[in-house]
Formats: structure tokens, sequence, C-alpha cells
């Protein structure tokens, strides 16, 4: 017995059917993506961000001390596990968490507004600057949070969290008429 | 007689007339309005009963300290109680009823409490019906109840909605009048992100309703351009009606939006209220300072108003108080009323000057009655006229509002809330802000300062310097010029007047709480004469107003009565709320499913089209059990469910349970320091079951440990216990050991697990995998990673929570479904059914496996039958030292065992206690209580586990099983924990 | 207690993403420590008016412990480091 297995993705039901047309504010939920946990091993915390940072179309986002997440919009799962055990496989291990993390992108002029419904965090530019990322409090859930431009922000979730933090995000986002749709 | 909307002038919109209702008559106003302003300009004095009393009571203040003018706005669910009109914005279509009378506000059969006020005094409620004790549930409370009340709660679900937001500043100004807007422009101009915060509707506070010119236009218009400055700056933020009420350590404000309060038809997409939290470097309280009503008799008469309210309602919303207006004053503020509403055209009958000797300038032509005090007031619901006294004579001066002015206090609440007391000020004869540091400064006149020139220097000054301390470059402002304060007004003076001596009637302190000053006394010579006693005593300052008009006249009593000073009375304590916020409000977006978020397994769609009855675990939803057609009951699926498990084999969704990566060179080291069984020697390869335990030597959490490289393993918990054992393997990887190399994270997201359970368990798997897993290959607590079919990573375990042959299958989180699909397939052969927890339950019971039904923070290895996992020849780990305690190892303690009743009919509940046959049901005759329960499809009878003393000792015993909670009482014998297969022929086949 | 923490790994953050565990001056006995020691170290806490080090679990965030010290009565914060670093600090 041979089959190919579907991957279902934690919002496959909130975001079926078809994309409905995106509002300023728009919610983007990258349909897979490869991420990975990337723990530095001990006292090598700074020779495994220099690893990672110098690779162009891996992101990384912190987490912790010796502690990232790393986002590929190129690889497989597989393939960034393979990519990063090489770049890092002697001084850090590598987890992947392509399944278990599901990654919202928050874009618009309303974006910050919306997310200080949910975030203690100052997030005016000069205070949560571009390219800056670290783990916070959205709501009742813990996310990752990153700047990737002047008004977009990316949530990296936990898979069973994903549902109920979208569910917090749409009603955080009704006064702007924020909308949502899986990536193309 | 009569209040009225005069012919022009105010700040309202008189081409926008809006209808409202009060008590169900239909009435207009003004875009502009308050509520209170368009009652006043319909000539509705009348707006309220008092609260003990049921006194005929009227609106007194123009702001948010009013104690009388409460009503209920809005109707049905969305009423809303004690809602000041004084603050209440007017809308087209808003109804507002009166409250605490019945059956109507004119006639009120309550009154007659008035006639009883000599049994209603201070501390009626703890002398008058202190006994017998059985009266208060069924006499006096509801009696109480009925008679004294404010507004109804409504018991219908709220359909308002409400949300909380962040807010992060350099500055934020809490006030926006002529000191606040000074401040927000300075900061503003500088580049300071700042949010400033009024509670009016309006943005301009006394500039409102100010006589005086600022730079050469009305005081208002002054405060337009203002307003119209900063509202052109992107760093600043004006957030009107909005009333900050609370200052939280590291200056954080709390504050509440109201964001739809004043519109009839609520838009969906907004909140009603929003909740703010605002984190600000620096904070400005530009608060204000609140005139003191004048404690002499007949005082609460419809009518009676604070001269500054009486002021406001003439500058800035066109309506006068009355006709005929007098004035009752201690200082220079009643004379500014008296010339404002003189140049208005209004009627002045008299100024009463409790003064001897003043400068102040009365309008031409008022006659001013010095060394004069009012001792009582005329009319029934409405106020007629007013009786002076003066050198011992008396006299009736007929009026339709008298305007009363005691002073200033600033208001100084917010400095106050985080244990500061206030200070009393013999300049300002007040009580004024402490020094609470940079964080917060005081300004304009919050800070004492009375004129409206000093309180735009004050904003300006204030601003500049805070601008300067964040290093932002505040160019230097001139003040606004003021035109003629200077010569007439000067710093209002007056003379500190708690208390007009002569009342012929009640003379009230606080209007909300009917105190009248004689209560005062007598709490005083009872022996409750300090001001936090008083106050409990008496009640005063402690109705929803919270005294903002009455504590300093309180205060004042008291200190006269006691012949010392206020400073030595001191003031009670001042805590948030400043005025009442909706819980509404408070609770968010956190209500109905959004409480706490939810959690669904990556197996959730799966269980659900195949059926399955979900309930609650935590945060998770999981499937409880699968019923088919045809099963009547939850009993007869979850019996299916085991019974097909036994005999054929079942799918379970274990995704829930806490699944934690270990790696590193001390790995091992780690893990055997955090169970108290042994872990490093477990074999590349391997599963073993763990048991952890707390500090205390009580068993912590249980799961599984397996070993995937020398230096990388990986660990289960239970799903209730997933984040706390997280947390203390965090604790212990950093501060017990932060020298062992050793890393972990939780993969609990990334990997669907389920439980393959029953004989043909092989069989089915078999189908998906190349691998050979046979039992010799693959033998029970084998663990590897291994490929499908299909090329999907998985991992294998042999484990079983079942007693059954039986793996555990995990597969990256969304292939969940479908290679649950497929072994549902791969199953039909061999009559595979998905179970849920309950079964799952049930199978872990009859084979006496435990769950946190059993480890409940008060067992022992030992106690639940584990005492061999215990490694004593461990060095070290987590809980050993204090497992030896005597306590501990005792031969008594409650041991697990098995219980079947020995009538087979019979069942048992968890949570029953165990009493030997024939003893009374007692602590001391306790022996034991019963962990879980459960009936058995193979036994055809109920079961259950139970710690029992000395348990294991006491196999065949008969036990009384005794549940006086459900009224329950069992005989049952003790037998070993596991019920089926004790040899484990099945679990290893 | 304060509203506001600056976690030195994370910056200034809401008490809520904050777990607080209890005193952080204790020192886990060693294994062969008295019974009196151990008794001390699970059960016996001092109430402390005024300044105290507490382990606070930045659970929402970095879920690193911080020890926290800070004062009881005016709920100043003095100081924020990290567990670790204070741990390996107290062995040497
Ligand atoms: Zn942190």
């Amino acid at each position: 017995m041979v089959r190919d297995y579907n991957n279902r993705h934690a919002l496959d039901q909130k975001l079926r059917g078809a994309p409905k047309p995106a509002h300023a504010d728009h919610l983007e939920v990258g349909h897979w993506q490869a991420i990975a946990t990337v723990l530095a091993h001990v006292g090598l915390d700074a020779a495994v961000e220099r690893a990672l940072s110098s690779t162009p179309d891996l992101s990384l986002r912190y987490c912790g001390p010796g502690e990232w997440l790393v986002v590929s919009g190129v690889d497989t799962p597989v393939g960034l596990m393979r990519r990063l055990d090489m770049l890092c496989g002697t001084q850090a291990h590598v987890v992947d968490h392509s399944d278990g993390r599901v990654l919202m992108r928050l874009s618009g002029p309303s974006a910050r507004q919306i997310l200080a419904k949910g975030i203690g965090v100052d997030l005016h530019p000069a205070a949560f600057v571009l390219c800056g990322s670290t783990n916070v409090l959205c709501g009742h859930i813990a996310i990752n949070l990153a700047r990737t431009g002047e008004d977009v922000f990316e949530l990296i979730v936990s898979r069973s969290f994903a549902e109920s933090l979208f569910e917090d995000l749409m009603t955080m986002g009704r006064p702007f008429d924020l909308s949502a749709a899986f990536s193309e | 007689m009569t209040a009225y909307r005069l012919s022009s002038g105010g700040l309202v919109d008189r081409s926008k007339v809006l209808s409202f209702t009060f008590d169900g008559r239909p009435l207009r106003g003004f875009a502009g309005d308050t509520l209170a302003s368009a009652l006043l300009a319909n000539d509705q004095l009348l707006v309220g009963r008092s609260f003990k009393y049921h006194r005929p009571r009227g609106i007194v203040s123009a702001g948010p300290s009013e104690p009388n003018a409460l009503v209920t706005l809005g109707s049905g669910a969305r009423s809303d109680p004690n809602t000041k009109a004084t603050v209440a914005e007017l809308y087209a279509g808003l109804t507002a009823k009166s409250q605490n009378r019945w059956p109507s506000l004119g006639f009120d059969v309550g009154a007659v409490n008035g006639l009883l006020s000599p049994f209603l005094g201070a501390g009626f409620y703890y002398k008058t019906f202190m006994w017998p004790k059985q009266l208060w549930e069924k006499l006096y409370e509801p009696v109480i109840r009925r008679a004294a009340g404010l507004g109804r709660a409504v018991l219908e679900r709220d359909p308002e909605s409400y949300e909380k937001s962040w807010a992060f500043c350099d500055l934020l100004i809490v006030g926006g009048g002529p000191a606040g807007l000074m401040a927000a422009l300075i900061a503003g101009r500088a580049g300071l992100r700042v949010i400033l915060a009024d509670e009016d509707f309006r943005l301009g506070g006394s500039l409102l309703s100010e006589t005086e010119t600022v730079d050469g236009s009305p005081a208002s218009a002054f405060a337009e351009r203002v307003v119209a400055e900063l509202q052109s700056l992107d760093n600043v933020t004006l957030l009107s009606r909005t009333t900050v009420f609370g200052w939280y350590d590291d200056n954080v404000f709390g504050a509440v939006e109201r964001v739809q309060k004043h519109v009839a038809d609520p838009s969906a997409k907004l909140p009603t209220e929003r909740v703010w939290r605002i984190a600000a470097k620096r904070a400005l309280l530009a608060t204000g300072a609140e005139e003191r009503p004048l404690v002499f008799g007949g005082n609460d008469r419809p009518g009676v108003m604070m001269a500054g309210a009486v002021s406001t309602y003439a500058e800035r919303y066109g309506v006068s108080a009355g006709k005929s207006v007098a004035i009752f004053t201690s200082g220079s503020s009643g004379y500014r009323t008296a010339r404002g509403l003189s140049a208005k055209g209004v009627t002045i009958s008299a100024i009463v000057d409790s003064r001897a000797d003043a400068s102040d300038a009365a309008p031409d032509g008022v006659r001013v009655i010095r060394s004069g005090a009012v001792v009582d007031t005329k009319g029934r619901q409405r106020l007629s006229g007013i009786v002076v006294e003066r050198s011992g004579f008396e006299e009736l001066i007929g009026c339709d509002a008298l305007g009363m002015s005691g002073g200033w206090s600033p208001v100084i609440h917010l400095a106050c809330q985080r244990g500061a007391r206030p200070v009393w000020s013999e300049e300002l004869k007040a009580f004024s802000a402490p020094n609470v540091g940079n964080g917060l400064r005081i300004v304009g006149s919050a800070n004492g300062v009375y004129t409206l020139s000093g309180c735009l220097r004050d904003g300006v000054e204030k601003a500049t310097a805070i601008a300067t301390e964040l290093g932002f470059n505040a160019a230097a402002a001139p003040v606004p010029v003021t035109e003629t304060e200077t010569e007439t007004e000067g710093e209002p003076s007056f003379a500190a007047l708690w208390y007009v001596p002569g009342a012929r009637s009640k003379a009230f302190v606080d209007f909300q709480n009917d105190v009248h000053a004689r209560d005062l006394g007598l709490a005083l010579r009872e022996g409750f004469g300090h001001v936090e006693h008083a106050k409990r005593y008496t009640t005063s300052g402690m109705a929803t107003d919270q005294g903002k008009l009455s504590n300093i006249n309180a205060v004042g009593i008291l200190a006269g009565m006691r012949g010392v000073s206020p400073a030595e009375v001191g003031t009670t304590t001042f805590r948030p709320f400043y005025t009442p916020v909706s819980f509404g409000a408070l609770a968010g977006t956190s209500r109905d499913g959004h409480a706490t978020p939810t959690r669904k397994s990556p197996l959730h769609e799966w269980a659900r089209k195949n059926g399955a009855t979900f309930v609650d675990s935590g945060l998770w939803f999981r499937s409880a059990w699968f019923p088919r057609a045809g099963e009547k009951t939850w009993r007869e699926s979850v019996d299916r469910e085991v019974l097909n498990v036994r005999a054929n084999v079942g799918l379970c969704d274990v995704s829930t349970l806490g699944k934690i990566e270990v790696f590193g060179a001390d790995a091992a080291e780690f893990l055997n320091r955090l169970y108290c069984n042994p872990m490093l020697k477990l074999p590349v390869g391997k599963a073993r079951y763990g048991l952890m335990l707390r500090e205390d030597g009580f068993v912590f959490d249980d799961g599984t440990v397996s070993r995937f490289a020398e230096d990388h393993f990986f660990v289960t918990t239970t799903t209730a216990m997933a984040g706390a054992v997280m947390s203390h393997m965090d604790y212990c990887a950093q501060v017990l050991w932060p020298d062992l190399k050793v890393r972990f994270c939780s993969v609990s997201d990334q990997w669907a697990q389920m439980a393959i359970a029953g004989p043909k368990a092989r069989d089915v798997l078999q189908q998906l995998i190349d691998e050979d897993i046979s039992e010799a290959v693959f033998p029970f607590l084998a663990a590897r990673s291994m490929v499908l079919r299909g090329g999907i990573n998985a991992r294998l375990f042999r484990i079983s929570f079942s007693g059954e042959l039986a793996f555990e299958l995990a597969v990256p989180a969304g292939y969940g479904e479908a290679v649950a699909e497929q072994i549902m397939e791969a199953g039909r052969a061999h009559d595979i059914c998905a179970y849920g927890v309950e079964a799952l339950n049930v199978l872990r019971l009859e084979k006496g496996l435990l769950t946190h039904a059993e480890f409940d923070g008060r067992v022992t290895p030992d106690d639940a039958g584990l005492g061999r996992m215990f490694s004593a020849q461990k060095h070290d780990f987590i809980g050993k030292h204090l497992s030896a305690r005597y306590g501990l190892t005792a031969a008594d303690r409650m041991q697990l065992v098995g219980l079947k009743p020995v009538d087979k009919d019979k069942d048992m509940r968890a949570g029953a206690h165990l009493l030997k046959e024939g003893m009374k049901p007692s602590t001391l005759n306790d022996q034991g209580w019963v962990s879980s329960a459960g009936y058995s499809p193979v036994l055809g009878q109920h079961i259950a586990l139970a710690f029992l003393k000395s348990g294991r000792e006491r196999y065949g015993e008969k036990i009384v099983v005794w549940d006086k909670l459900r009224d329950h009482e069992v005989v049952a014998e003790v037998c070993d924990p596991v019920f089926v297969d004790p040899e484990n022929k099945k679990l290893k086949a | 207690m304060a509203s506001l923490i600056t976690c030195p790994h994370c910056g200034v953050r809401p008490k809520e993403e904050f777990a607080i565990r209890g005193d952080a001056s204790l020192v886990r006995p060693a294994p062969s420590a008295s019974d009196e020691a151990w008794h001390d170290y699970v059960y016996v806490r001092a109430n402390p008016r005024g300044r105290t080090v507490e382990h606070w679990h930045h659970v929402a965030g970095c879920r690193r412990f911080l020890v926290v010290e800070r004062d009881t009565v005016t709920h100043e914060v003095y100081s924020v480091v990290d567990g670790a670093a204070a741990a390996r600090e107290a062995q040497r």
C-alpha cells in the first residue's frame, strides 16, 4: 500500500474556499513554509548566529538566548533540515517545526493598531525595529513576532493555537475590515 | 422656579435638535448637550431619589463628581444603570429613566423612610439589624435592598462588545483643560509621542465655560485652535470620552474610552468601550480642581447646585439654572458665577457671603449679605427660597436656584493611588498631591494653580521640562495672554467653611449616601472618629461617586469636632478606579469562547469526520467517544470501543501529550536527575516509562523517555502537565544545573501522535511500513524513526497504555489526518475502530495504569505501587532526599488497590471515601478514597482504583465505599489493581 | 507588583508574560545535606518586607528564568538578570 499523503494546513478549515479580495489591512497565511528551531550548543550562540545570518534566503527569528526559528520560503522541510545541518550541524541542534508552527503575515496601515490590542510591546518603528523579532504574548497566546516591513509583521504560532489566534486577530482587526487568505 | 435655555450663547449646536425621553416624557435638547444640561433646559429639576431617605434630588454638578443625577440609560439588555446625567452625552433617541423611586419620581412611597430617619442614622446597619441573625436573610436584607438602592443591574446577556489595547508614549496628559492642552501642544511640537486623555466628549475643560479671553479670542475658540493643531500632529493621540481611572506600577495607566456610548445604533465593527493600558515615560496630571459644596440645612433640595456648575450650564450649554439665582459662597468664586449670569441677563437675588469682609466685586445692583449663612431652604420638590441668617436675624429670600461655593480642592486621586498620601496645604486649605517623582507631575489647578493664566503657564513649563528631560528640543513658547483676569480676579480666595451652623433641617455631607452632618457627630461620639472608621460607620464617601464632593467636608467636620487640623484627620485611601468601570470593559474580548484560547489536535478534523463527540480537556478539545448508529448512550459507544480494542484493534488520538526533544552531551545525565528511575543507560532505540517527582517526594508527572541517539532523547509528558514539566525542565537546566550541556525544546505541536492498540495492531500498521516491525525486530519498548511508505518521516514506539499489543505512531502534524485515514483503511479488514479518551480511560483502568486522577500530588511512587522504579542507587535526583522521610515511608500510607463491588450490579464513583464495615463516617475512620472508577465491559461490572491504608496487605477484605455527596454506599472487595491480563501476555505478543 | 519587567533578553514586557516561582536566594542542598537543610529548602519561606529576589520565568518570551530584585513595599524593581548567569555566579 503506497499513497501520497496530503498535508492539511492548520487553518484549512478557516481559509479554504475562494480567496477573498485583500483589503488594505490583510492577514496572509503562508500555505507551505519550512520552519526549524535551531538550538546552539552551549557557548556557541554567536557562531551559530553568524552562520545563519550570512545565508540570504533564510530568515532568522530570535526566540531566546541561543534559540531561533529559521524560516525559509524556498526549501522543503526536509531540505531546510539538510541545509541547516550543513550550516551549523556541529554547533547546534536542529528541530523541524514546519508542521508545528503556522506563519501569518499581517500587513496594512492599521497593522500596529491591530496588534496593540493583544501585544504589550511598543511596536513603534523606533522601538521595534525593522527585521526585529521576539517571542511575545498576543492575547493569551505565546507567539514569535517579527517586523518585516514598516507596516508588515509576521506572527509564528504553535499549530494547535493557530485557529484561536486567527480568530483573535480577526476580532482585533474588525474595525479595520481586516481580510484574510492563504498566500498564493 | 424655572430653569430654562438662554436665548443665545453656549457651545451647543442649536440647529441640531435631538429628541430624547426622560421617564417616558419626550424632551428635546441640542447637539453638544449633556443629558443634564438638556434636562435643565427642559426645567426637569427633579432627577432622582436619595439612597436612604428617598428625598427628592436634583442635578448638583456638571461633571463626573455628580452624586444625585444618576439615571438608567437605554433599555433591555442594553440598559446602563447609575449613569451620571452630567457626563452622558445627549444623542437622538436617548432614553433615560430615573432610579430608586416607586411608583414614580414625583410620588415615592419610600419617602416614608424620611419619617423613620431617627432610626436610620449612622451605623444603623450595624445596630438595628444585628439580631436575630436569621432575620438578616429573610427580612432585613430584602427590605433594605428594595428600599435603598440605585439602578438595577440587567440580567440579560450583554450584547455590547469590548476590547483592550496597549499604548506606549513619552508623555500621557490626563485632562484636556488649559494646562493639559498647553502641555500637549508644547510636547507635541517638540516631537514627543503624546497621548492626551479627557473624559469629556469635547476637549477644553474649563476653557469651555470660561468668560475670559485667551490671546484675544474667546477661551473656547482658543481651545478649538489648539485641538486642531494637535490633531494635525502624527505624534499626538487625542482620546476624548476617555477616563484615566488608575495609575499603576512602572507608570502604567488604565483608561476607559467610551467609543460608542453616545450613539443610538452602535456599529457592530466597533467596541462599545475600550480599555487602554498606557505605558508612559512621563505623565502629567491636569485634572483640575473640584468645587466644594457647603453643608447647610436643606442643602439637598433640587435647585441647589455647585456655583461652578451653574456657570458651566450657562456658559457652555446656554442654560440658566433658574430665573432668580442666589449665591452662597465662602470665597470669590461665587461672585464670578454671579457676574457671568448677570451678564447673560439672569437675575441674581442675593449673594450670601460667609466672610465678614471681602473685596470681590458683585454685579451692579446685586445685594451682598456678608457674614451671612443659609440655614434652611424652602420648597417641595424644587427650591423656592432660602432662609438666610445674619447676626441672629433670619430672612427669607425668594429664589429658584442656589449656587453654592465652598472653595476648591485639587483633583489628585491618581497621584495617590500608589500609596502616597495627600498632603494638607494650609495655604490652599485643601489636600494637595504628594510629590510622587518625575514620572507623574501635577499641573494646573490640580497643582493648586487657580488662575487661567497660571494654568496655561504651568502647562508650558512642565511640558518643556519633560521634553528636555527626555532629550527633546522644546522650542521656547510664549504663554498665551489672558485679558482681564489679573485686575478683577487674581487667585480666588476663600475661607474654609466645613459646616454652616444653625441648620434648621438636615445638612447633607454625602448626598448620594444620605449622610448628614449629625451622622458624623454620632460616629465620633460612638468612638468612630478616625477618618477610615467614620467613613465605614456613616458610609460617607462610600457611594458610587466615592465622595468626590463630600469627602473633604467630612474630613473638615471631623477635624472641627475633634478640634484638630484636617491634616491630622487625614484622608481615606485612594484606590483605582477613579470612576466606575463596567465589567464588560475590563473583560474586553476575553469572554465566551475567548476567555481562554482553545487548542486543536492535528487529528481534530479526522475525529470530526469520524463523528467524534468532543470534550474540553484543559485548553484542548479531545475526542471522547465515536458514537455509531443505534447507540443510545455514551456507555454503549465506549463499551464497544473497549471490547473492540481488546479483541481487534483501535486508533486513538494522543497528539495532546507533551513532547520534548532533549539534546546535548549531558542530556542523559540531565534526564537521570529529573526522573526517579534510571535513564543513563537507556539504550538507543529504546523507550522507557519514567516517573518524575517533585522535590518534596510526591509524584509530579509520568511519561516516556525514548533515546534516538547518544545525545538525543524524546520525552513525553501527560497532556495536563505538559506546560508544567517544560517549565520545570527550564528551571532545572537554567537554575539548578546551569553547567550541564543540555538543550531542549517542545515539539508538542510538530507531531500528530496516534495509538494503535489491540491484538491486530501490528497487522494493520505493517501495511504502511516497509521495515519489519515484528515482535523479534521491534519488541515491546522499541522506539525508532522510520519512513512510511509514501515517504513520510515518522517515529514509531512500541508502548501501550491499554495492556494490549500497541504502537504509538508520530507523523508531522499536517500529515496526521491523512495517515490516520490510511490506518483506518488498512484496518478495515481487521475491524479497526476509532476510540476516544473515555475508552482509553477504561482500558487503562482495567490494567491498573495510572493518570493524574491517581497522581494528585499526595502520592509517592510506593503508594502507587511503583516503588520499584525509585532508584535509591542514584546519587541525586529531584525528590530523592525528602522521599526518605518518615511520613513518606510509613507502613500505614494509603496504597493503590483495586475495588470490585460485592454486588456486581452496583457502581462506584471517584471521590468516594472508604470505611471499614460498621464504622461511622468520620475523618478518624477514613480508610482512603476512590481515585478512578468506571464500568469494565471485559469484566462486566464496575471497577475502581483506590488508595487504601496499607492496601496491599488487604486484598480480599470487604470495604464500604461511602459517597455522601451523591448519597451512595456500596460494599466492595479489595483486590489487585490490575484487573485484566495480570501476566502481560497480550502486551508482549 | 511591577506592571512591566525589563527582560535582559527581550526588553520591556508586561507582567502577564511571566510566571513567578518565588525566592531566588535558595540554593538546592547537596544530596547528603541534613534533613533540616532540605526541609528549609523545600518548605520554609521568608515573607520579606522590602527588598527581595525572586525567580520570574519569562514563559511567553525567551523562557529564561530571571532573577528579579524588587521591593515588596514600593514595588520598585532594582535589577533583572538571567537566572543561569546568577546561578553560575553563586556557585563560584
Ligand atoms: Zn525574555
